[in-house]
């Protein structure tokens, strides 16, 4: 009997995790992609930022995919509140910009901005859970977008 | 005719109005990446069919505009010069691609909103069919550039393997 209720539970999250996983599908393309490349180019354009390195490149793309939402939050914290060197200050501003960025987007899932949590009895537990695809989504689009950047910001570098 | 059937015959159009960009774009890609680099081509064409979303096709064209240097060769086809053959082909497929999912599933013809959900969801599939067209067009054309070199079909398919 319990083992019945175990898998029908088991069942339902995964029902829950596809319908999620269907809605994060539309929401990647009319509202990540363009939340990303439009992300990257204010920094560019109010911050003067280059791109982010390929150091750090490698390390968010591997929070992002951590099954836990709260990795990916504290890393993005702990890399912005790193005392980086002057030569070193676009990371800071990356970060300081990311951090402000999954902050709302987790205030707008919370209040359901998204239309994710409709039958949810733990909203906040069910809020973390759909960051993780969100994030993962908005990251896994900036860092393809910083490629560019980084293109266009080679040559200014060298000169 | 049912909706499904009107999907696919105003594909059918749109892909009839951006065959001789595709074929353009072929080409540029025959130039740019020559014969070894075939299962970059494949690459992008199974990605595209895979895809559930068109981001991630735009993602796959970015990493490969920075990763390799064939992606961003230029390409000159009579009087007109093309930039980077990675970054045309996104800013082909984000804008007139686009413009033409626009047309297609405005009021005039398939009518699906942008407001609701399941209107969403059809544009989306849309763009996707579209996007699919065009890559299958282009690759076709590639294939056929690097066999039998490139604009007037003559040539020898091995002269700009690089």
């Amino acid at each position: 009997m319990a083992t019945d209720d175990s898998d029908n539970a088991q069942r339902e999250q995964l029902k829950k995790l596809q319908a999620w996983q269907r809605k994060v599908q539309l929401l990647s393309d009319t509202e990540l992609y363009p939340g990303a490349v439009s992300f990257l180019q204010k920094l560019v354009d109010e911050e003067e930022f280059s791109a982010l390195p390929n150091s750090q490149v490698a390390g968010l793309f591997s929070v992002s995919l951590s099954p836990k939402y709260s990795d990916l939050y504290d890393f993005v914290k702990h890399q912005r509140d790193r005392n980086w060197p002057e030569s070193k200050r676009d990371i800071k501003t990356f970060y300081t910009a990311l951090e402000r960025y999954l902050a709302e987007m987790h205030r707008r899932c919370l209040r359901d901005d998204f239309h994710l949590l409709e039958g949810e009895r733990d909203t906040r537990q069910a809020a973390n859970e759909i960051m993780v695809l969100l994030a993962r989504e908005f990251i896994q689009h900036l860092l393809a977008e910083n490629g560019l950047l980084a293109l266009r910001v080679r040559p200014r570098r060298s000169r | 005719m049912n909706q499904e059937m009107k999907i696919v015959r105003e594909v059918s159009v749109q892909a009839e109005g951006f065959y001789s960009d595709a074929e353009s774009m072929g080409k540029h890609a025959a130039e740019a990446l020559g014969g070894k680099r075939r299962a970059q081509m494949t690459g992008l064409e199974n990605i595209a069919e895979g895809a559930f979303k068109t981001s991630d096709i735009f993602d796959y064209i970015k990493k490969q505009t920075a990763r390799f240097e064939e992606w961003r060769r230029g390409y000159t086809e009579g009087d007109q010069s093309y930039g980077s053959f990675g970054l045309r082909l996104k800013d082909y497929l984000e804008r007139n691609i686009a413009g033409r999912r626009d047309t297609i599933c405005g009021p005039n013809i398939l009518n699906f909103s942008n407001q609701t959900e399941e209107g969403k969801r059809e544009r989306q599939r849309i763009y996707l069919l579209l996007i699919r067209q065009f890559i299958r067009q282009m690759v076709a054309q590639y294939e056929f550039s690097v066999k039998f070199g490139f604009g007037e079909g003559t040539g020898d398919g091995n002269r700009r393997q690089r």
